[in-house]
């Protein structure tokens, strides 16, 4: 509409290109001479509006006339321009010479991008090296660093320890898991104190917080290995005493109990240290609840907290038993800790790998609801497309194309309405609003035009279409 | 060792079902395929037919009631890697049961060990299968990171056990080697090292599409650099493919996949099921490699008398998986991380200051891009199931040409960007005119973004954006 218009064209400085500055096809970013620095904020952005020639102000600048010398005209500035900045590239984010916003006729016309448009790119962000994480740790997390050491140096002790208890292996390999889930929250922690970590960019779109899914899948793939290769143990055991002769002489020897105690005490408090202080798998296990494990008390609602202590506690009983009875109940304890292993990673790797995979595991079957709820209000026509996932364990992304109709204002507060919609029905539940993911609702408005068939919302439900991209 | 006949039937077969014709013609078909369209894929079609062997064809038609096994058989990578299952499989009953009926330990670990490595390839089957399913509510952008995933999961079970091997070694080291029975571990292991090679070359032609006559004579213990090779022949294909279709877009402007610099595709790096396949072929290596080390170790100790070769050995191969699994886990946690690379940055730089100069565009916020991934059903399995490849590749076309007149000329060569902006139109502006021209600017660059429109001073939605400043 604007370029319609009969405009005087502003006076061409040397330096803009001669293209038609609004015309959709001269993308000029093909110039393979303007350089690209990753790390400045966006230069070649702010070239690109530098050249058009015909909406700039920069109110900042302190050396344009007044905003109302209108009476000038455009060309009586243009040695100045040029004498007051003879290179423009150079003072880039200055914006200075654009003295023509408020020269007669192009003022009315042409919409003005507001000053901050260029900052709305978001500037590439260093990924911190680890020096730089290392000198980042605050005293706290140092110290969570340290404990996790010694957690897994607990998970160390007791591996060396089980000579001849299978449960006490098994049991290591689970306080391993848990030290390296304290490990993973320490990582995260303190790459959080860095800016690319949650900060979403062009490059890191998500922010680097995918990674702690990333390592949330490395740490299901870990339990599932421990299960495979307890009931690998096992099974060689088993088999040994049905082959000729046992290899290990020392196999049935019994340990002491001093021990056991110990290493299951050490065992429990670490744990419970880890659980309480660092909440290791606290940020893995909202992502994936038993419904069956939901009213246990706060820590042992974790599935793998509920794991280690219940096992931790039962070895602690052990020697209690007798000899017979204590290798028979050894080797199913072990055998039970395996599989049990083996389930929870199956089932942390499907949800961890769901999110992965651009889904929504925890609440699936809530979004058709919300689906059906956003396809019956009354100004939506049809739904084309909604997507909805989770970015990271903290975040989720509804990404919605609807055709409508209506009044602006009513498309304002018909946005507003489905993105709380979307907030209460797919965030973490009622009772924990702080603890649940935070929701990026975007919605795409196609407007129709009202006709009267469709002004008597008799909106016609799409069909599958929805889901198709 | 009566009991080979099912081992040898397995190996035929696995050898007829893949002929590997001569691999330039197996490539040249590769890139008929690639730069498919309907005119091309018929010529295509017949050599593909024939190429089922005799059992295969038996097999695909016995299957047609069960999709997923169905779709194994149906395409060819996974195919070979069925077959090589059941080899696997059929290896591992026979040495399980003569393991169990003559009491060893080492036959009955290794059996254990291939069970294992059959899940293994099970899982990365099933991932390959599932990747080609098309999006649902549940996973709103399909299954195509499923092959990832699963290139993930296996390379960090890979790594997992290499450290294993290690502490295995040192924990051997310590207890003092097992010496007897060596000569059976022999035979086993080198049985073992036999299926493996098997499945080595026949994945050397899956893995390695179009790529010449070097590489066939390695041996296995160069198999990590004849790999390597693989890797970067692939690229190199690629870019091949990319120069033989440029022609017909050169009109079209940048598309925001595509690389501006060269004529190479800037999401290489991201072939079809590259990761899968990758992640398999490096599990087959390992275990190969592992006969390898136990079958040189064992006789090492035998001629020297020096039982130190075993850990000796162990460690290097260890360190040999981790080291060629390093590459893999890094390439994967990229895409899953949802990172554009700095091409594909580059170019969204330059896209997104072309948003910024629409007439009507005051600004946008939350801009948000990242690369589709689903597969659709890939060049080689065109020949198979041809109707329903396209009808899936074309439904999707269809849906970027409803909404506006451009023409998407695009293949399937650069993947789509997908992603979010919200954009804030000017107070004059008619939001969904305003919408419409950013809709049709991005997409006649390849990217299909959810564009929700906000006015400028409205201040009402969560991305911060309408701030008048």
């Amino acid at each position: 509409m604007a370029d319609s218009m009969p405009i005087p064209l502003p006076p061409r400085t040397p330096t803009p290109p001669p293209d038609e500055p609004t015309s959709l096809q001269s993308l000029p970013i093909l110039e393979p001479d303007t350089p690209l620095d990753s790390n400045s904020l966006s230069p070649l952005h702010i070239e690109q509006r530098e050249q058009m020639a015909s909406s700039y102000f920069s109110p900042t600048t302190p050396d344009r006339p007044g905003p109302n010398a209108n009476g000038a005209g455009p060309f009586n500035f243009q040695p100045a321009t040029l004498a007051k900045s003879p290179v423009i590239k150079s003072n880039i984010g200055q914006r200075r010479g654009h003295k023509y916003k408020h020269s007669s006729v192009s003022h009315q016309i042409f919409l003005e991008p507001p000053p901050r448009a260029p900052l709305a790119l978001p500037n590439s962000l260093p990924i911190p090296t680890f020096a730089e994480c290392r000198a980042s740790m605050t005293k706290d997390q140092n110290i969570r660093f340290y404990w996790s050491i010694c957690h897994m140096a607990v998970a160390g002790y007791a591996a060396w320890n089980a000579h001849g208890s299978a449960a006490m292996e098994a049991l290591s390999h689970l306080i391993f898991y848990d030290s390296l889930g304290a490990l993973l929250c320490v990582f995260v922690e303190v790459l959080s104190n860095f800016e690319v970590w949650g900060r979403s960019s062009l490059r890191h779109p998500f922010g680097l917080q995918r990674m702690e899914v990333v390592a949330g899948f490395a740490l299901s793939v870990l339990l599932i290995f421990f299960g495979f290769d307890l009931i690998s143990h096992n099974a060689k055991h088993a088999l040994e005493g049905i082959g000729h002769e046992p290899h290990h002489p020392h196999s049935h020897e019994r340990v002491s109990p001093g021990t056991v105690d110990l290493t299951v005490i050490l065992a429990l408090v670490s744990t419970l240290i880890s659980a309480v202080g660092l909440q290791n798998h606290a940020r893995i296990g909202k992502a994936m609840r038993f419904a069956a494990m939901e009213n246990l008390p706060s820590l042992l609602s974790n599935p793998s907290h509920f794991l280690t202590l219940s096992c931790s506690a039962t070895i602690l009983l052990l020697p209690l038993l007798s000899l017979h009875t204590y290798e028979w109940v050894d080797k199913v304890l072990s055998m039970s800790i395996a599989l049990s292993m083996l389930f929870l990673g199956v089932h942390l790797g499907r949800n961890v790998g769901a999110m992965l995979l651009m889904s929504l595991p925890s609440k699936s079957e809530s979004v058709a609801q919300v689906v059906k709820a956003i396809e019956a209000e009354p100004s939506v026509r049809s739904v084309d497309q909604a997507k909805f996932w989770q970015a990271h364990y903290g975040m989720g992304m509804a990404n919605l194309r609807l055709r409508v109709v209506g009044p602006e204002e009513q498309l304002v507060k018909l946005r507003e309405r489905i993105a709380s919609m979307i907030r209460n029905h797919l965030s973490g539940g009622y009772g924990q609003g702080s603890t649940g993911q935070k929701w990026e609702v975007s919605i795409q408005f196609k407007v129709e035009i009202e006709s009267a068939f469709s002004a008597s919302h008799n909106h016609l439900v799409s069909g599958p279409g929805w889901t198709t991209s | 060792m009566n009991r080979l006949p099912p081992v040898d039937t397995g190996v035929h077969r696995l050898t007829h079902v893949s002929p590997a014709p001569s691999l330039d013609i197996s490539g040249d078909q590769y890139i008929a395929k690639r730069r498919d369209t309907n005119v091309k894929a018929y010529p295509g079609r017949p050599t593909f037919q024939r190429s089922f062997s005799k059992p295969t064809q038996l097999l695909l038609q016995s299957t047609e009631n069960y999709s997923l096994l169905h779709g194994i058989l149906a395409d060819d990578d996974s195919r070979r890697i069925f077959y090589f299952m059941i080899l696997n499989l059929c290896f591992m009953v026979v040495q399980s049961t003569y393991g169990v009926l003559t009491g060893s330990l080492g036959l009955i670990s290794d059996s254990i060990h291939m069970f294992f490595d059959c899940v293994a390839l099970l899982v990365g089957v099933c991932a390959a299968v599932m990747s080609k399913w098309p999006p649902s509510i549940k996973f709103p952008y399909g299954y195509g990171k499923i092959d990832t995933l699963a290139g993930l999961g296996n390379g960090i079970f890979l790594m997992l056990i290499s450290i294993e091997i290690v502490y295995e070694a040192i924990e051997r080291l310590f207890s003092g080697a097992d010496v007897s029975r060596t000569m059976e571990l022999l035979v086993v292991s080198t049985i073992g090292l036999v299926v493996n090679l098997v499945g080595i070359f026949a994945f050397h032609g899956a893995h390695g599409h179009g790529h010449g006559d070097h590489g066939h004579d390695h041996d296995h213990n160069h198999g990590n650099h004849g790999h390597s090779h693989d890797h970067d022949h692939d690229h190199d294909h690629d870019h091949d493919h990319k120069h033989g279709h440029g022609h017909s877009e050169a009109e079209t402007p940048l598309t925001a996949s595509a690389s501006p610099v060269k004529g190479k595709k800037a999401a290489s790096g991201h072939h079809h099921g590259g990761e899968n396949m990758q992640g398999i072929y490096l599990h087959i290596m390992a275990d190969a490699l592992g006969s390898v080390a136990v079958v040189g170790s064992t006789v090492l100790v035998r001629l020297t008398g020096w039982s130190g070769f075993d850990p000796l050995a162990s460690c290097i191969i260890a360190v040999l998986i981790f080291a060629s699994t390093i590459p893999l886990v890094t390439s994967t946690t990229k895409i899953l991380l949802l990172s554009l690379n700095s091409d594909i940055e580059y170019n969204l730089r330059g896209i997104l200051s072309g948003v910024a100069e629409i007439r009507g565009v005051a600004g946008y916020t939350v801009p948000k891009f990242w690369l589709e991934d689903i597969k659709k059903e890939p060049g080689h399995h065109h020949g198979h199931s041809h109707s329903h490849g396209h009808d899936h590749g074309h439904n999707h076309g269809h849906s970027h040409k409803d909404s506006d007149g451009t023409a998407c000329s695009g293949g399937a060569e650069d993947p789509t960007v997908v992603g979010v902006i919200h954009v804030i139109a000017a107070q004059t502006a008619d939001l969904e005119d305003v919408r419409q021209r950013v809709d049709m600017y991005l997409r006649s660059r390849k990217m299909d973004v959810v564009i929700q429109m906000e006015r400028e001073g409205e201040n009402r939605c969560w991305c911060g954006g309408g701030l008048k400043s």
